[in-house]
């Protein structure tokens, strides 16, 4: 068995297993289109895949089995118990046929007459007429008997008019020229640019040509046929074998839109006609003018004919059949790398085991440098390094990127735009950013909640759009980028903005704030995000009943994300979710305070600085020092957390940043970086603010892990009231 | 060299199209779904060439071209859709979103190479 029979066979496996879910499901919910569909789909599949590794009996199997889905599909058949019985049978027989498939052998007479009887079991639901009978191909119509001579040339003639959307669909006129010439030649070609309109009335984007050509080629008439076939319905072709008969060519003639005395002397030009013929064929068409009544003697005046016996010999079907005889063996040879599915429980057992191998070779890493042996120094040394590697690629394993995910809301936005009568554009930037698959998952829900919050309130209609100088059409991006350790995720979409003013009230009237209180735009825009809230005034079925934002923050609270928003009135809103790559394993600092130790996620810590004893009594009633003229606040663990034992000597002040906010922690010993499983806090300590998680040294000490983001939000809460106060003092 | 998108949900037939046309010289780029195709055109892959199923789950072929048609970056590039003897209406639904033309399954090497030939230098 080749590679691609491999491929196949494990493709037709997953999807018959597929199938016999969906057929199960059928029984119970009655015909649903959709599970029809998915049923239909994997039969179609596996005939198409059966195709390709050119395997007879289940090609002819599965036609079968394809037209009842197909019939099933449109609504002719109605999936009752019976049928799905033998659908069933079907499936199971699918299974065994793969089999032989699989050992390189053709089914046993057993088999084969297995198949014989559920081909026509399914033929019984197809009715009688569902038999082996083909259509029948109409003889052609196109035989002319009235005469004028043959043509004296021996070169093919190809008249052709290229339709206005060659270009739009992709095709290049020159294509077909220059494969004409793979089995032919082309003696002589004149361009017509006849239908060129005027500059002015030019469209770039349309195709204006025509050709005429002469063709010298052994090929018969189907094969030249063929290489027009998909612009055949676009287009006007027309193709003379060498001696056709002159009456064919003068009708032709006189259909094109083109001055047929022009024409005649091109054709004459090609080599398609002799200046004799030339005159007879217009000493004729003038006598038809003539007998039509048409006074005039003028034999230029084009001349509808009749096309469609012309076109008669273009038909699909003759093009069809040309391109059925070139179905030949197809190839199989070489392969590429592919995917491999995995379960996802198995990543996690996989990540779960890393995780504890992380902690363990810490621990003899600490253990080897105590014993101060240097071999065993070096050996732990290089087996860390290995661990880390280890840990990074199992960690890569679940990563995903996010563009999947925001793709998916291409549908998500046309079909409610559609609903809401809006007329919305999404555009899509950093689809490329990754992220743990866990995390992804996770993030479904309050994505959606917060791209259908945008198109239902964000995103006014056309005519107020257009009312207020805005373009008619709106635009919601969804954007990721990485940033230290994190990833961000943006909404943005230049609707309405969001009234600070109303959330205000709102928020009074709901008793979340007092109407005295001052407040930043930041913290008031934040308000949409307490339980409870809601400005909408009218309920929709997108966007729910205000239960919402609340729960989109809580969702992204506890993958340890945060959400913002910024807004202005009358410009848009943007909101921003920030996550962190990966659930269970972090790279981190570690640092002491007293005896106990803290682990800081590495991707937040910007610098270390050192709190020097003059810093020291400066601070020591002030919560914020100058960091090269800026002001940075800070939090001392210590206070923080209510150390007890009297400080170190010397104190230190790791810088941390998140979402753009710049953060001291005052600690008194730095550790050094240190990698660590995060193992999640018992739920008895989900109100201590501040404290993430927690990890085992290789010591088997605890040590917590921060919580950068909420830190970050107490120091800069905490230097602001400073502020206030002080300036109150002043 | 030519690159040549390849998009369709049987991975047998990514995997023998592919190998065909790596054989012929041709770079082939594969997308087991629409949403897959689109958003690696939309990641800023320009191929000379790109061939899909019609029938997908999900976005299915005809959705997919015509979104491909809307990107301003892929407006002229052939379009090519895999299709079998039967489908008809399928095919013009398929020609007025925006294809170049179709294949018919299963494809012989041969074919496929020629109809390559045609709609690509």
């Amino acid at each position: 068995m080749d590679a691609i029979q491999q491929a196949f066979v494990i493709e037709s496996r997953e999807l018959l297993q597929m199938m016999e879910e969906n057929l199960l499901q059928l029984e119970n919910s009655a015909g649903d289109p959709e599970i029809i569909n998915a049923i239909f789909r994997a039969a179609h599949t596996i005939k198409g895949g059966a195709g390709v590794i050119e395997c007879d009996f289940i090609i002819e199997f599965t036609h079968v089995l394809e037209n009842v889905l197909d019939e099933m599909r449109s609504g002719t058949i109605t999936p009752n118990r019976e049928l799905i019985e033998v659908l069933l049978a079907c499936s199971d027989h699918l299974g065994i046929l793969m089999g032989c498939v699989e050992n390189d052998a053709l089914p046993s007479d057993e088999e084969n007459k297995t198949s014989l009887s559920l081909r026509k079991q399914l033929q019984h639901f197809l009715g009688q007429e569902a038999s082996e009978s083909k259509e029948i191909v109409v003889a052609d119509p196109n035989i002319q008997t009235s005469g004028g001579g043959e043509m004296e040339t021996d070169n093919w003639h190809i008249s052709l008019r290229f339709g206005p959307d060659v270009l739009r669909k992709g095709m290049d006129p020159a294509s077909f020229l220059r494969y004409l010439n793979e089995f032919g030649q082309i003696v002589h070609l004149t361009t017509l640019p006849d239908a060129m309109p005027e500059a002015e009335d030019m469209d770039p984007e349309s195709c204006y040509l025509g050709f005429e050509i002469s063709y010298k080629s052994d090929a018969d008439k189907a094969k030249i046929e063929s290489v027009f076939s998909f612009v055949s319905e676009d287009c006007v072709i027309n193709i003379w074998p060498p001696h056709s008969k002159l009456a064919d060519f003068i009708q032709a003639i006189d259909a094109l839109p083109e001055d047929s005395m022009r024409l005649g002397e091109i054709l004459v030009q090609c080599g398609a006609l002799t200046q004799s013929e030339l005159d007879k064929a217009l000493a004729a068409q003038s006598t038809t003018s003539a007998d039509d009544e048409s006074a005039s003697q003028q034999e230029q005046s084009p001349k509808i004919g009749d096309v469609l016996v012309n076109q008669g010999a273009v038909t699909a079907e003759v093009v069809e059949a040309a391109a059925g005889k070139q179905v030949k063996v197809a190839q199989k040879k070489s392969l590429e790398s592919q995917l491999i599915r995995v379960q996802a429980s198995k990543l996690d057992q996989l990540i779960d085991l890393v995780g504890e191998m992380v902690i363990a070779s810490a621990g003899a890493n600490m253990l080897a440098r105590r014993s101060s042996e240097t071999a065993l120094v070096e050996s732990t040394s290089v087996i860390t390094m290995l661990v880390e590697q280890i840990r990074d690629s199992a960690l890569q394993l679940r990563m995903v990127q996010i563009g999947d995910t925001f793709t998916r809301f291409q549908r998500v936005v046309r079909d409610t735009s559609k609903e809401l009568g809006k007329d919305i554009e999404l555009v899509i930037t950093g689809s490329e950013a990754e992220l743990d698959k866990s995390v992804v998952e996770k993030l479904g829900d309050p994505l959606m909640h917060l791209v259908r919050n945008a198109l239902d309130h964000g995103i006014e209609g056309p005519e107020a759009r257009v009312a207020k100088g805005k373009p008619a059409q709106g635009t919601l991006k969804l954007n990721a980028y990485h940033e230290s350790g994190s990833i961000a995720i943006e909404i943005i979409d230049d609707g309405n903005g969001m009234s600070r003013e109303k959330i205000f009230n709102k928020a009074v009237e709901k008793e979340l704030v007092s109407a005295n209180q001052t407040m930043s735009d930041n913290e008031v825009f934040s308000l949409i995000f307490e339980p409870g809230f809601s400005t909408a005034e009218k309920i929709t079925n997108i966007s729910g009943r205000g239960v919402g934002l609340d729960v989109v923050k809580r969702n992204i609270t506890s993958l340890r994300g945060s959400v913002e928003v910024e807004s202005k009135e009358g410009v848009g809103s943007t909101f921003r979710i920030r996550l962190p790559l990966t659930l269970a394993i972090i790279d981190g600092f570690q640092v002491g305070v007293g005896k106990s130790s803290y682990v800081i996620p590495l991707g937040a810590v910007v610098e270390c600085i050192e709190l020097s004893e003059k810093d020291r009594a400066d601070t020591a009633h002030r919560q914020y020092i100058n960091l090269r003229g800026e002001v940075l606040p800070f939090v001392r663990l210590r206070e923080q957390f209510e150390i007890d034992e009297a400080g170190g000597k010397r104190e230190n002040i790791v810088v941390v940043q998140y979402a753009g906010q710049k953060v001291g922690l005052v600690v008194d010993e730095l550790m050094g970086e240190f990698q660590t499983v995060i193992k999640p806090l018992g739920s008895i300590f989900k109100n201590i603010k501040g404290i993430g998680g927690s990890t085992i040294l290789g010591s088997g000490d605890v040590a917590l892990i921060l919580d950068v983001q909420t830190l970050v939000a107490l120091a800069t809460v905490q230097q602001n009231r400073t502020a206030v106060a002080e300036a109150v003092k002043v | 060299m030519k690159t040549i998108l390849l998009v369709d949900d049987s991975t047998t037939i990514l995997l023998s199209m592919g190998a065909i046309l790596t054989k012929a010289g041709y770079v082939a780029e594969k997308a087991s779904s629409a949403d897959e195709g689109l958003t690696k055109l939309k990641g800023g892959l320009k191929p000379d060439l790109l061939i899909t199923d019609l029938n997908m789950p999900g976005m299915n072929g005809i959705e997919f071209i015509k979104e491909v048609r809307k990107l301003p970056t892929h407006k002229f590039m052939p379009i090519l859709f895999l299709t079998t003897e039967s489908q008809q209406s399928k095919r013009d639904e398929a020609k007025a979103a925006g294809a170049s033309g179709w294949l018919v399954k299963p494809v012989a090497s041969e074919q496929l190479i020629n109809t390559i030939k045609l709609v690509i230098r």
